[in-house]
């Protein structure tokens, strides 16, 4: 049996779905939700096998919900109209409704979710990295969604002061706390506004309004003093990206 | 570059007027220096072919002197010291065709004396006639330029009109709802119908009642209360008075569906939209008001509807009308002012 979770903020798209689903016998719905926070609290209860999910939706859009799901699991998105998010689809999820849909098309994107389920070997594609294919040029992410057990938090890209790459996740600093978020910092580094954050070594990003001053450390290393007196490494090539940040008006 | 000389057409036109001028010029000229046709013609054609160019030239002067804006008595001296360069400019050019002239009938360079006098004065005036004609062009263009910034506003706007999102969401509704209950399908379909005919109808129209603008968006807020249920409502408060005022099409509309696409849409518990219009002192204040959800990405909260509506008031209004934005406490509010116009009759 396909356990299924149904995410969309509005009545009459969920009934659509719910439905279409009834006709078929080896597919449950588990649970709706209509905002992205209890998507996610679903999710993490429930453990679904596939997700219907709406692009838009009030607190948490579908790609935020899916960076802070653990991607083993099937996604449809069923959105109305998204230029961009057509290509992030084509990129990585199972399959895309676009609204309205009929029942031939559902199947079809159900025949593609049972085909996903019985080879799970297939490697998902990051949801951070979804979220990037999907952004439109010249826009950059203005919050980042970091989950700390039940509870997610949304921290506007303002309040960071620094990231720090640990392996396989990243340590968001903001304020003197610091959350743990599994992504890598090369697709964090590509949704950041450039203006804004620069990598100034390998394993950090910093944002350049809490810098107050750099030194020299050693003959080509240098360390950047934030202004609450933090202390972070700065490679030569970051020295270099940080000038050039720094220069444009 | 003048805009004459982008046309040929028009150049044409306008070194052919210059031919009664310069036959005018001609007549006076012969009168005063008692000149026979031939001596009248040789001086006079390409003293006016001159002229012509010279005239040109008060475009530029009349560009950096905007009528509105510059002291009278600088308009008056500046154009009058350009006035005269330009006769100076004539009377120096003249010598010279006479001592050309004077080879085939001596005795012209005395004969035209009496003229030259003439000549200046004359060419004073045209100068300064040709003053007054470059400030009605450039006025006529300044105006047509105007009328070229609203239509493009009213066409943009009215290609903003059919929002994809709302029509393809719509559309789901009605799919649904067509084995949930088939009358309210229906129900549904004449209500978008409704809403797509009026704002092409509308659309059309340089401006309309407030009342037709608020039916328009009556019925826009009706197909959205069958997608969002009791997530969506609407309280309205109009002043009868303000029923009557003539706004641009179109501008109502655009603020409803703000407040849906950037507020109501974000809340999953949905909000409350409010609506109100007085009239106050010869003007007609219009506002809307949505909750919304301040921890939401911006790209949902700013409207780009809203720089258009902005951009339409300035067009139609100029600084006579107002469009505020005031985002706090998770509410937003939208403040339309316009000076009341009733309207004239009924179209």
């Amino acid at each position: 049996m396909i356990r299924a979770i149904i995410a969309d903020d509005e009545e009459l798209a969920r009934h659509i779905l719910r439905e279409y689903l009834a006709r078929q016998t080896d597919v449950e719905v588990v649970c709706e939700c209509d905002n992205g926070f209890a998507t996610v609290k679903a999710i993490a209860e429930w453990k679904p096998d596939l997700l219907f999910l709406d692009v838009q939706m009030p607190k948490l859009d579908g790609f935020e919900v899916l960076e802070l799901v653990d991607a083993n699991l099937a996604v449809v998105f069923v959105t109305a109209y998204d230029q961009y998010a057509t290509k992030a689809f084509d990129a990585a999820a199972v399959d895309y409704l676009l609204k309205p849909f009929d029942l031939t098309r559902f199947q079809t994107a159900l025949d593609r979710v049972r085909l996903k389920l019985a080879s799970p070997g297939v490697a998902a594609v990051p949801a951070a990295e979804l979220r990037n294919a999907a952004q439109a040029p010249g826009r950059y992410a203005e919050r980042i969604v970091i989950r700390d057990g039940a509870r997610v938090h949304v921290l506007p890209v303002a309040q960071i002061d620094y990231v720090e790459a640990q392996e396989d996740y990243l340590a968001f600093h903001s304020a003197g706390k610091s959350f743990l978020k599994q992504q890598t910092i090369s697709s964090l580094e590509q949704s950041l506004d450039p203006k804004q954050f620069v990598r100034v070594h390998r394993s950090f990003i910093v944002n350049l309004e809490r810098i107050s001053k750099i030194e020299a450390y050693t003959k080509d290393a240098r360390i950047a003093i934030l202004s609450d007196g933090g202390k972070i490494p700065v490679s030569r090539s970051g020295y270099l990206k940080l000038k050039e940040a720094m220069a444009e008006p | 570059m003048h805009p004459l000389f982008q046309n040929r057409n028009s150049l044409f036109a306008y070194f052919f007027a210059w031919v009664p001028l310069g036959a005018m010029l001609g007549v006076v000229i012969s009168a005063a220096a008692h000149l026979d046709w031939r001596a009248t013609v040789a001086i006079i054609a390409p003293v006016t072919l001159l002229l012509a160019f010279v005239c040109l030239s008060p475009w530029y002067l009349c560009r950096v002197l905007p009528l509105n804006g510059t002291p009278r008595w600088k308009l008056l001296s500046h154009h009058s010291v350009a006035a005269m360069f330009a006769s100076a400019l004539v009377l120096f050019v003249v010598p010279f065709l006479l001592q050309v002239f004077a080879r085939f009938r001596p005795g012209i360079e005395e004969q035209f004396e009496p003229g030259l006098r003439v000549l200046a004065g004359m060419c004073f005036l045209f100068f300064l006639l040709s003053v007054a004609l470059h400030y009605v062009l450039q006025a006529l263009e300044t105006s047509r330029q105007a009328e070229v910034l609203s239509r493009e506003a009213e066409l943009k706007a009215l290609k903003a009109q059919v929002n994809p999102h709302f029509l393809f969401n719509s559309l789901n509704s009605i799919s649904a709802l067509t084995t949930i209950d088939p009358a309210k399908a229906r129900e549904m379909c004449i209500r978008l119908s409704d809403f797509l005919r009026n704002s092409l109808r509308l659309g059309e129209r340089t401006s309309i009642p407030l009342r037709e603008e608020l039916a328009l968006a009556s019925t826009y807020l009706d197909v959205e209360q069958v997608r969002f249920g009791k997530r969506l409502r609407v309280i309205q408060d109009f002043d009868t008075a303000s029923d009557a005022c003539e706004v641009p099409p179109l501008l109502v509309q655009p603020l409803v569906e703000n407040a849906i696409k950037h507020g109501i849409a974000s809340l999953a518990e949905g909000g409350e939209i409010n609506m109100s219009a007085r009239v106050h002192e010869g003007r007609l204040r219009f506002s809307v008001e949505n909750p919304f959800d301040p921890d939401a990405p911006s790209q949902r909260k700013s409207g780009f509807g809203l720089v258009n509506v902005r951009n339409r008031l300035r067009a139609r209004y100029g600084n006579m009308a107002r469009l505020d934005i005031d985002a706090s406490a998770g509410t937003y509010r939208v403040n339309i002012t316009v000076p009341f116009i009733k309207e004239t009759g009924k179209p």
